[in-house]
């Protein structure tokens, strides 16, 4: 009897280890982890959102509620990044898309020299954003840039083009670079989603007398359903959110022509050192994908498998 | 060799010991924040260091460099966030927003006692100061001025050198062969644009801000963008990349030969004498002067306290900067222009003839706007207000609508 009276803080641990609160308490450090480095700057950029915070006018500094949301609604700079955000996001993914199924479906072949390629395909990703930024940036040189030169060479241009100075191909020329940079994030997770569908499944389809193409529409998407779900979702908050690759390329210029959301508030913040209307933009981007992730999902109906 | 246990603790207590004591030495170090990143600038600052280091053998200096453009992003993240460092260099352009955050150590009476102060005219001390207070040690100068292709003129037969925008206008015409795949001027359109678009609006007469308030001459300042934007858009001057064309781009041209004239500081002329022959292939200029105002800036660039940890080695080490032999080692390294007088009297710069631009542009030379909000009104709205006058989305009256509108907003 006495020892059970004077049972030791070891002991006591282990009585908990057999109830059912164990589990919370074994998560417990992971929630504090997460509430300090998610919960809290995400509310404190809600709050910075609703409060004047101007670096270098710290007089005005305070609590001013929705102004920042009132004055977005008649900023002509944020409604063209909204625009543009849509369009360099759609078409980024839908090239990403396209060009990382078509690497995925060629490395999935098990032909000689596979490895290497799949090595050589995944570099673009490897490569930082600034530094991908920088290289094309040499690339597309209207004095020196080598695919000027080529195309001049094969007689599609007739002279060098200033891709990122013109307002009608500087978007254009932003996307074809974000696109390669991008493309092997959906390459890499397609192939592993391909590597996992029976080929039982295309044998018996075979049987059945389908071809390539039912075989692609009737079996590869919707095995692959789940995975482009997840990994749209995936780079599409990644692009809303980088805006390094247009910083270096372009500024947002010329003219706002690719100006988007993201550098938007980053230049609204680190130019104007209003980060009260930068933590706005925030927000609002914040909101959108929070939207758009909800509404993507339902549509895929992928909760539902 | 075997080792006893005793031994082990004794040889442990003598490292955390010794580690200790180095702490405690480290207590002089200091840190610096600064934005050069050419290889010419790091081999200058790294001079100053070792000479700092050889007059100063108790305080250990820590740099770290900053690309440019996030510099202000850094720095106004360690004033929000804590993580200061203990100096950091300022420019002219940046000093009302840095004071305005309270990143800069109020240094008024440190200068006051201080022996190299006598080097330093009132001019230098106004672009570092804010309501009668002293906030950075001004070290080096970026001086505006004009490099040309003597080369490219005399084949031109040009005389010399444009003094006007009128006589500009007419070199930039004389200079331009676009079969060659020459332009007469290196326009810069992209970012930085901003400078020299309210240079020449300044040029056609129109304030910026006077008393705090936005001053733009509306009439002047059309009249400025049109003729500025109008060297691309109808003369045809300058090259087709010019609303993106950014330091790198306008180097790239005059240095490769694709154009004749590019407007810029002091601060490139070590990166251009390493690719052209200074007087045979491309001599300097003052800036060409505009019909109501000669225009060139003269930006004093210095070094301030930013926290006042070790403050009495911070103000060694930013003093340091406005000596003779610290501002002649940088000037050898990279061109920049001393601030000091005493450095100027040098006879490496009085006797070398590229330099007299540079000695002209001092006695005219403006200091830049300062207010604050200056920067994110220049990137944020000149910017894209007057790319976008070169691309043809606006016209030169909506594009001063947008600054003057802009130039409100930011001083409100």
């Amino acid at each position: 009897m006495k020892s059970v009276l004077h049972r030791g803080p070891l002991a006591k641990l282990g009585d908990l280890s057999e109830t059912r609160y164990w589990v919370y308490l074994l998560l417990f450090p992971s929630l504090i982890l997460l509430l300090l480095v998610v919960a809290y700057p995400t509310l404190y950029g809600f709050v910075i959102s609703v409060r004047e915070m101007r670096l270098t006018r710290p007089g005005l500094n305070g609590w001013v509620g929705t102004k920042h949301y009132v004055a977005m609604l008649s900023d002509r700079v944020f409604w063209i990044s909204l625009k543009n955000t849509a369009i360099w996001v759609t078409a980024a993914i839908a090239l990403e898309v396209a060009m990382g199924f078509v690497a995925a479906v060629a490395l999935n072949r098990n032909v000689p020299g596979t490895k290497l390629f799949g090595v050589l395909i995944l570099l673009p990703y490897f490569l930082p954003n600034v530094v991908a930024g920088h290289m094309w940036a040499l690339l597309l040189d209207p004095r020196l840039g080598v695919i000027n030169d080529i195309l001049v060479k094969v007689r599609i241009l007739s002279s060098y083009k200033a891709w990122f100075a013109d307002p009608a191909t500087a978007m254009a020329a932003t996307i074809v670079v974000e696109a390669w940079h991008g493309f092997p994030f959906f390459a890499l997770l397609f192939l592993a989603g391909l590597k996992g569908i029976p080929e039982d499944l295309y044998k018996a389809a075979a049987v059945d007398g389908a071809g390539p193409i039912r075989q692609f529409r009737l079996i590869t998407v919707p095995m692959l359903r789940t995975v482009i779900t997840a990994a749209v979702i995936l780079r599409v908050i990644s692009l809303v959110n980088s805006p390094d690759l247009l910083l270096v390329l372009t500024g947002g210029g010329p003219g706002n022509a690719t100006q988007v959301l993201s550098l938007y508030a980053f230049q609204t913040a680190y130019r104007e050192f209003n980060f009260g209307y930068a933590g706005a933009l925030a927000v609002v981007m914040f909101v959108i994908l929070m939207v758009f992730a909800t509404l993507y999902i339902r549509l895929t109906r992928v909760s539902k498998d | 060799m075997q080792v006893t246990k005793r031994e082990f603790l004794v040889a442990t207590a003598a490292l955390a010991l010794a580690s200790g004591m180095r702490s405690a030495q480290a207590a002089t170090a200091i840190n610096y924040w600064h934005h050069f990143a050419s290889q010419s600038e790091m081999a200058g600052l790294m001079k100053i260091i070792e000479l700092f280091g050889k007059s100063h053998p108790g305080i250990g200096v820590t740099q770290e460099s900053i690309p440019n453009s996030e510099y202000m992003a850094k720095v106004s993240s360690a004033v929000v966030a804590g993580g200061r460092p203990d100096t950091g260099m300022v420019v002219a352009e940046r000093f009302a927003d840095l004071t305005a955050m309270g990143a800069l150590v109020d240094i008024s009476e440190r200068v006051k006692g201080w022996k190299g102060k006598a080097n330093f005219p009132e001019n230098r001390w106004t672009g570092m100061s804010q309501d009668g207070a002293i906030y950075a040690v001004p070290a080096y100068a970026f001086v505006d001025w004009m490099y040309y292709r003597k080369d490219y003129f005399e084949e031109a037969g040009l005389a010399g050198p444009p003094k006007t925008f009128d006589e500009f206008l007419i070199a930039c015409r004389k200079l331009t062969n676009p079969a060659k795949g020459r332009y007469a001027f290196g326009m810069r359109g992209g970012a930085g644009a901003f400078k020299y678009v309210i240079d020449v609006m300044e040029a056609f007469g129109s304030p910026i801000v006077k008393d705090g308030q936005a001053a733009i001459d509306k009439a002047a300042a059309v009249e400025a963008i049109t003729f500025y934007s109008n060297l691309f858009v109808k003369e045809k001057v300058v090259p087709p990349s010019a609303p993106n064309d950014s330091y790198r781009q306008i180097m790239e041209g005059f240095r490769t030969g694709q154009t004749a004239m590019v407007w810029h500081h002091t601060g490139s002329l070590i990166e251009i004498s390493a690719a052209l022959k200074a007087g045979e292939q491309f001599s300097t200029a003052p800036m060409p002067a505009g019909p109501k105002a000669h225009i060139a800036r003269v930006a004093y660039a210095g070094n301030g306290i930013m926290k006042d940890d070790h403050v009495d080695a911070a103000w060694d080490w930013i003093s340091f900067w406005g000596e003779k032999d610290a501002a002649i080692a940088l000037l050898e390294a990279t061109g920049y222009f001393p601030a000091s007088t005493a450095a100027l009297d040098d006879e490496r710069i009085k006797s070398n003839p590229i330099y007299q631009a540079a000695s002209q542009t001092l006695d005219f030379g403006r200091l830049p706007n300062r207010f604050v909000g200056a920067a994110g009104w220049s990137e944020s709205v000149v910017n894209p207000s007057f790319q976008s006058v070169l691309t043809g989305q606006l016209t030169p009256e909506q594009a001063v609508d947008r600054m003057i509108e802009g130039l409100e907003a930011a001083l409100r």
